[in-house]
C-alpha cells in the first residue's frame, strides 16, 4: 500500500522530466503554444531532509516573474532511519526576495524565504481529531503541520548544453516547525539547533 | 567560457565544503521528519536499564520514592526537578524517581528525546509511564523504543510497584486498556512481596478512563487486600484522596510545572507523603 504512493509519484514525476524532455526536443521550450504545455511544471526539485523527508521529490510553478515557487512535494524516509517508514506530502511557498547576477550562467539568490504545510500520511497522524475525543481535546494535529524556512540557491547553466533543462540550481535551507517552535518556547534548555531542520537540495529548470 | 565553468567548478567545489562542514557540525539538524524515531543507544530500553541499576541497590526497609509527571512542554522544570532530586538525594538518599506520564506533549520522538535528555541526568534509577500525550501521532511507539512495555512492575524490598497503562481513550475504550487480568495477575499474592503500589496516569474517576471497566478496576484492586496506595498523573495537581469505597488511598502528584515534587516514604506497610519546591 505504501509503496503503491510511492509507486504513482514516481510515475508522475518521471511523467512530468519525459514532457520535459520531449516539449524541448520540439524546441518549443521559450514559447508555450500547446495548453498541455502550460501545465508542464516550472522545474523539479529533489531534496535531502528540511524535515519533509529524508529525500522529497517535488514539482512546481514560479509565480510573480520568478519571485515566487510553489512546490508540491513528495517525501520518504525509509524504515532503517526510524520504526516504520513515513510517507508524506508538504506544499510549499518560498519567495525569492533577491537575484543578483554573478555571471553569464551563474545567479546568485542569497535570500528566500519560505512556508510549508506538511502532511505524514496514515491513521497515526490525523488530521481531523478523531471521535473518541471531545472537541478541542488536543490542540494540534499530528497530521497536518506547519512551518518556516530560509534559504538560499545557486542557479546555474549546468546540463543546459547536453540537456533539454535550462539549468540546474543547487539551495540550502534552515527552518523550523510549529510543533518545535512551541516545545521551545519558554524553555532556555532547548538547544535551538535541535529545532532546526537543515535541507538541501537541487532543482531542474525547464 | 572556460572561464564560466572554471567559476562553476569553483562554486560547487564551496557548496561541496559548505555541505561537508554543516554534516559534520551539525549531523541532527538535517531533520527528515518530527516523526522519525531513531533513538541512540543511551535513550533505549531506558526502564529496563533503570530496574537493573535498581537492582545493584542494597535495600533497606524504608524505601523512598520521587514522583514528577506531567512535564509536557515544562522542559526548564524538568531540567530543575533533577538537579532538586539529585541535591536532595544527597541527605535523602532516594531509591528511585517515578515520572506519571506526558513527557511528550506532542507525542513527538524528539520531545521524548528531550524529555529524556534530563533525566537521564539523576543520580538515582528513574521509571516513565505512558500518559495520553506520549502516544499522539507514533508516541506510541516512541514510548516502546524508549522506555518499554506500556505495562511494566518490578518487587523492590517488600513491594510489588506495578506500572499501568490506563489511557483508555488512547484505545478507543476498547475494553482492554487498562488491562484488568494483568493487574489481577500482578497483584496476585506471591512469597515475592507483601504489599503493592500500582502507578498509572489516568485515574478511573476521569472521563478518560473506560467507564466500563472502573468497576472491576477497583475491585481488583481491593481484591488482594495488598495495596498499600494508588499513584496517578494526568490532572497536574497534588491530592490525596479516597474515590471509592474501599480503603485505598490514590494521590495526585504534583507535574513538574508546580515547581514542586511529592515524595513517598514506605516503612513496613505504612506510607507517608511529602513535597519539596524547587
Amino acid at each position: 500500500m505504501r509503496f503503491k504512493k510511492l509507486y504513482i509519484f514516481i510515475v508522475i514525476l518521471s511523467l512530468n522530466v519525459s514532457s520535459l524532455w520531449a516539449q524541448s526536443n520540439n524546441d518549443v521550450k521559450t514559447k508555450d503554444t500547446t495548453t498541455w504545455n502550460k501545465f508542464i511544471p516550472d522545474y523539479v526539485k529533489l531534496q535531502y531532509a528540511g524535515g519533509i523527508g529524508f529525500l522529497s521529490a517535488g514539482v512546481g510553478y514560479t509565480f510573480f516573474k520568478q519571485h515566487l515557487d510553489v512546490s508540491l512535494f513528495y517525501g520518504y524516509v525509509p524504515k532503517w532511519f526510524t520504526v516504520d517508514d513515513l510517507h508524506s506530502i508538504s506544499l510549499q511557498f518560498t519567495a525569492k526576495l533577491f537575484r543578483i547576477k554573478a555571471s553569464k550562467n551563474v545567479e546568485i539568490l542569497p535570500l528566500n524565504i519560505g512556508w510549508y504545510i506538511h502532511h505524514t500520511f496514515g491513521s497515526k497522524f490525523w488530521v481531523k481529531l478523531p471521535d473518541n475525543y471531545p472537541d478541542g481535546y488536543y490542540w494540534w494535529s499530528p497530521g497536518l503541520n506547519a512551518g518556516v524556512f530560509i534559504g538560499g540557491e545557486i542557479k546555474t547553466k549546468l546540463l543546459a548544453n547536453k540537456t533539454p533543462a535550462s539549468g540546474l540550481a543547487f539551495y540550502v535551507r534552515a527552518g523550523s516547525r510549529d510543533l518545535y517552535l512551541a516545545s521551545k518556547a519558554g524553555n532556555k534548555s532547548i538547544p535551538l539547533t535541535d529545532i532546526i531542520e537543515l535541507g538541501f537540495g537541487v532543482a531542474l529548470y525547464r | 567560457m572556460f572561464m564560466t565553468i572554471k567559476k562553476m567548478k569553483n562554486i560547487i567545489k564551496i557548496l561541496f565544503l559548505v555541505s561537508v562542514v554543516l554534516f559534520t557540525s551539525c549531523t541532527d539538524a538535517f531533520d527528515y521528519s518530527s516523526y522519525v524515531i531513531d533513538f541512540n543507544e543511551i535513550n533505549c530500553g531506558v526502564n529496563n536499564k533503570n530496574l537493573q541499576k535498581l537492582k545493584t541497590k542494597s535495600t533497606s526497609d524504608t524505601i523512598k520514592i520521587a514522583f514528577t509527571g506531567d512535564s509536557h512542554r515544562f522542559y526548564d522544570e524538568l531540567e530543575s526537578f533533577v538537579s532538586k532530586v539529585n541535591e536532595v538525594n544527597q541527605i535523602v538518599d532516594f531509591d528511585f524517581v517515578v515520572h506519571v506520564g506526558d513527557i511528550a506533549d506532542f507525542g513527538l520522538p524528539k520531545q521524548y528525546l528531550w524529555g529524556n535528555s534530563y533525566l537521564l541526568n539523576l543520580d538515582i534509577p528513574y521509571f516513565v509511564l505512558l500518559g495520553n500525550h506520549d502516544m499522539v501521532g507514533n508516541g506510541g511507539q516512541a514510548y516502546q523504543k524508549m522506555f518499554g512495555d506500556y505495562n511494566f512492575s518490578f518487587i523492590y524490598g517488600d513491594v510489588k510497584f506495578v506500572f499501568l497503562n490506563s489511557n483508555s481513550r488512547e484505545f478507543q475504550f476498547n475494553g482492554k486498556v487498562p488491562d484488568i487480568n494483568w493487574l489481577d495477575n500482578q497483584l496476585k499474592p506471591d512469597d515475592d512481596f507483601r504489599y503493592a503500589v500500582v502507578i498509572f496516569h489516568v485515574p478511573p474517576t476521569d472521563a478518560d478512563f473506560d467507564a466500563n471497566l472502573t468497576e472491576s478496576f477497583h475491585e481488583t484492586l481491593d481484591k488482594y487486600n495488598n495495596v498499600l496506595f494508588c499513584v496517578h498523573g494526568h490532572l497536574h495537581h497534588f491530592e490525596t484522596y479516597k474515590p471509592f469505597s474501599d480503603s485505598i488511598t490514590y494521590i495526585n502528584v504534583y507535574g513538574t510545572e508546580y515547581r514542586k515534587f511529592n515524595t513517598i516514604t514506605i516503612y513496613n506497610g505504612e506510607y507517608n507523603v511529602s513535597e519539596y519546591a524547587f
